[in-house]
């Protein structure tokens, strides 16, 4: 790929690059790459719009420029004993901000409180004709005018360039405990995630092992408190609950998306509970690829170690009729499976972007000028 | 009017309302300062008969305005003159109850604590509880992305919806979203969400359901001024602690609560505030210490933790009626639904108070407070000549006012009729224009719920004053 990278110094200088250019893709740390992988499109990195503008602790908010390493901002954070509570993705990896939100990406730790999606409050971006937009808000309640942030989440940076996001965070447990329990099948799986996800426990994350049939809990809060309920989920499937050793390793290798395979090809599947074993069990045999059921069944991720490996998922999604995104590794799309287009999204595109600036969504590379 | 019998084929005369009677049954809704007379009500059985509607409408260029039970408290679901209103009512199907993936799918018209009821013996619960929750349905909680008490924790309707199958006011019918509580692509459920009607109607809603906590502890606590209610605010939060719900009133709304349902909040407060922690009980044990440490040392005068759920719902009681209590202390009252930043709400208060006394107009105040979501209560007596105008001047005030603060102009109550020349005043003209984009990709025709929101002359309204029928009858009530 040779796309040029423009590297603009403030938003003014991003607004006039942008003006000078056919097609323009933002990018962040490129942690994602196959959302940028366009032979059409100079990429305007985000890489100067980088840093916590506002900090407050009190009222479960801060501002970060789009371009600002999640690290930096956890770091901040902690400092307050506050947290990301939709537990951002690929962080080690030098995931910035404003990729996270545009890829809309959330880790197990969502299965609690909700995705990134849930946790934005507002957005400064620029849109298609060049203009500033400030949308949302900087309190946690707000509900004037269209949720244009919310909007952004999984756009992928084509509907606008993000520079500003503003979010909610909680206060971080104080103490974390991983337990894993070992199932016979995954029909008894599915139930006993239902159960742990409808229990009293108010779980922190939920995930399911299918290859391993093993099923991941993490409990989060005060120590006194999760030490009576790890007893109690003991109590509940005797044998087959054991603390997970070496639970920070696992759950880190989960969020970076190299439990296997280090390197390989990462896709995100969203799913029913029972589409994420369907999935598993359609892609049988297929040995380059390793499946990580997340959020009680309502995301699998795959990591596939071969080329042939992500033609069969992209066959088994379209078989399924459910869509994926390759968020890492090298594919002709990044498309897989089914993506509905219903026409009200070219209207849309064609609002936030009125001389199409930004490479069309699911269209991989632009095609040439479609008559729908 | 032949172009009006063509939808009235579409339905048989009993659900095709022309007479005066049902014309002014439904010209108004939560929001009484406004009333407008539609040309027709119709009353949906099916998807379908919405679909032919809207479809209709959209061919014919006359303007819709999709109704559920009509609280809303910003003129949201007001009809237009000569347009028609699609009562939405009689869709209040919950289609399914998927216990194990904890998920509904729902009609328009399901009542908001419906949605929760069916899923109690699950163990599940819809969070969202606008206060008109026994009322409300989900179509408009959905159109209005509403609130309520346990906003701070669990986020606004918008949080607790997957997708939606709705059919936008073009007449194409999509789907946006799924079940599954992940998604990729852009967020269009997302953007549905607070959409205030205007790019079509939700026909199927799948929604969220969460565990239902096993425990409460609800603490009333009674302070000798605001400033100290507030401060105990921030003590909570600074501690780290979430609690589902952090409530202040302030002495006139304890008063009017007083009278209206002697809820025994403590004698003599300028200010109580109520804070419930909720959760596994193991957890609450902890909690609860911490709490009762946190809330020492800001100085209370008096403190009360409810013994059981009958007397969690005693202390909510008063709480709850406080708005429509305030309708005993006064003639008329507006509400007003703005958002202040957290650690802000001492001086807002002080704000209040002071144009407050330059208005010369009495404000109670009742507010969601871990949130910044304030309530004032504007009273006036509308027979006094010029009282509504005043009483209006300073609602604006308050408003421009959390605008000046870094707030909000509507925390969960939404723009709609009321608020929609300050929409300019919290956002830019390029916001503006690009809202007003979104909306022409939606609704190039503009039929769908036009007058709500964007400022403007579209979709003309008559104003009046005075309590909503049903709030004088304490069914509903403005929170």
């Amino acid at each position: 790929m040779n796309n040029r990278l423009l590297k603009p110094a403030h938003a003014d200088d991003l607004i006039t690059m942008m003006a000078a250019e056919k097609f323009v893709l933002p990018v962040g740390n490129r942690t994602k790459a196959p959302l940028s992988a366009s032979a059409d499109a100079a990429l305007i990195s985000l890489g100067a719009f980088r840093g916590i503008i506002e900090y407050e602790p009190s009222e479960f908010t801060f501002t970060a420029r789009a371009g600002t390493p999640i690290a930096d901002i956890q770091t901040a954070l902690a400092e307050k004993g506050q947290y990301l509570p939709f537990d951002p993705m690929l962080v080690e990896a030098g995931a910035t901000i404003g990729g996270t939100a545009a890829a809309g990406l959330s880790g197990p730790g969502r299965f609690r409180y909700g995705g990134i999606r849930d946790f934005l409050l507002g957005a400064r971006f620029v849109s298609g004709d060049g203009q500033t937009i400030c949308a949302g808000g900087k309190v946690v309640k707000n509900a004037a005018g269209f949720d244009l942030p919310k909007f952004l989440v999984g756009s992928m940076g084509r509907m606008g360039v993000l520079l500003e996001l503003t979010f909610k965070v909680f206060p971080k447990p104080s103490a974390l405990r991983t337990l894993r329990v070992q199932c016979d099948s995954h029909t008894q799986a599915l139930a006993r995630m239902a159960k742990a996800a409808c229990s009293r426990w108010e779980l922190d994350a939920i995930d399911y092992r299918p290859g391993e049939r093993s099923m991941v809990l993490r409990l989060a809060g005060p120590a006194r408190a999760i030490e009576s309920i790890d007893h109690e989920i003991g109590t509940t499937w005797g044998e087959d609950v054991a603390e997970l050793p070496l639970a920070d390793t696992f759950w880190q290798s989960v969020n970076e998306l190299n439990w296997s395979a280090p390197g390989a090809a990462a896709v995100k599947v969203p799913t029913t509970p029972p589409q994420c074993i369907a999935l598993h069990q359609g892609l049988a045999g297929e040995e380059a690829i390793a499946m990580h059921g997340s959020v009680a069944g309502n995301v699998a991720w795959l990591l596939v170690a071969s080329t042939d490996g992500l033609a069969a998922v992209d066959r088994q999604l379209q078989v399924m009729n459910i869509p994926g995104l390759v968020v890492r590794g090298t594919y002709d799309t990044p498309y897989l499976g089914v993506w509905q287009s219903p026409k009200i999204q070219q209207a849309v595109q064609a609002a936030m972007d009125p001389p199409a600036k930004f490479l069309s969504l699911y269209r991989h590379p632009r095609p040439p000028a479609q008559v729908n | 009017m032949s172009s009006v019998d063509g939808l009235a084929s579409i339905y048989p005369p009993a659900r095709f309302l022309r007479d005066a009677a049902f014309q002014a049954a439904f010209e108004s809704d939560g929001l009484t300062a406004f009333r407008a007379k539609p040309l027709a009500v119709v009353i949906p059985e099916s998807s379908e008969d919405v679909i032919a509607t809207v479809r209709w409408c959209h061919d014919h260029g006359v303007p819709f305005v999709a109704r559920g039970s009509g609280t809303s408290l910003s003129g949201g679901s007001l009809p237009v003159a000569d347009g028609i209103v699609i009562a939405l009512n009689r869709l209040n199907q919950i289609l399914e109850l998927r216990a194990a993936e904890r998920i509904a799918v729902v009609q328009p018209g399901v009542v908001n604590q419906h949605v929760s009821d069916a899923a109690a013996p699950h163990g599940l619960v819809y969070a969202p509880d606008p206060s008109s929750q026994s009322v409300c349905t989900i179509g408009g909680n959905v159109a209005f992305n509403s609130g309520g008490a346990h906003c701070l924790k669990y986020g606004m309707t918008s949080n607790h919806v997957l997708g939606c199958k709705s059919v936008l006011a073009t007449g194409e019918v999509v789907t946006l979203g799924g079940p599954s509580a992940e998604s990729v692509g852009p967020d269009f459920t997302g953007l549905f969400c607070g959409s205030e009607g205007l790019f079509g109607i939700a026909l199927e809603i799948t929604l969220r359901l969460l565990p239902k906590p096993e425990m409460f502890h609800t603490v009333l606590v009674g302070y000798q001024s605001l400033q100290a209610a507030g401060d105990a605010v921030s003590a909570v939060i600074d501690a780290g602690l979430l609690p589902g719900a952090l409530e202040i009133m302030d002495a006139l709304a304890i008063e009017a609560a007083e009278a209206a349902v002697a809820c025994d909040y403590p004698e003599g407060a300028a200010a109580v505030l109520i804070v419930e922690l909720e959760g596994p009980r193991e957890k609450i044990d902890v909690e609860r210490e911490q709490l009762e440490e946190v809330l020492k040392k800001t100085n209370p005068f008096a403190q009360r933790v409810a013994r059981d759920e009958a007397d969690r719902l005693f202390i909510w009681k008063g709480r709850k009626s406080a708005f429509s209590a305030v309708g005993r202390l006064s003639p008329d009252f507006l509400v007003q639904d703005g958002v202040v930043p957290r650690n802000r709400l001492g001086e807002a208060l002080v704000r209040i108070e002071q144009l407050s006394q330059e208005a010369d107009l009495r404000v109670a105040n009742v507010f969601h407070a871990g949130d910044g979501n304030l309530h004032p209560l504007i009273m006036f007596d509308g027979k006094q000549a010029g009282a509504l105008e005043r009483a209006e001047a300073l609602a604006a005030r308050l408003l421009r006012l959390c605008i000046e603060m870094g707030g909000s102009i509507t925390g969960e109550h939404g723009v709609g009729m009321e608020k929609r020349q300050f929409l300019p005043e919290m956002f830019d003209a390029p916001t503006i224009a690009l809202m007003d984009r979104m909306r022409q990709a939606f609704d190039p025709k503009r039929v769908s719920n036009p007058g709500k929101m964007f400022p403007g002359k579209e979709a003309d309204v008559l104003s009046s004053s005075g309590l909503h029928p049903l709030e004088k009858a304490g069914v509903i009530s403005r929170e």
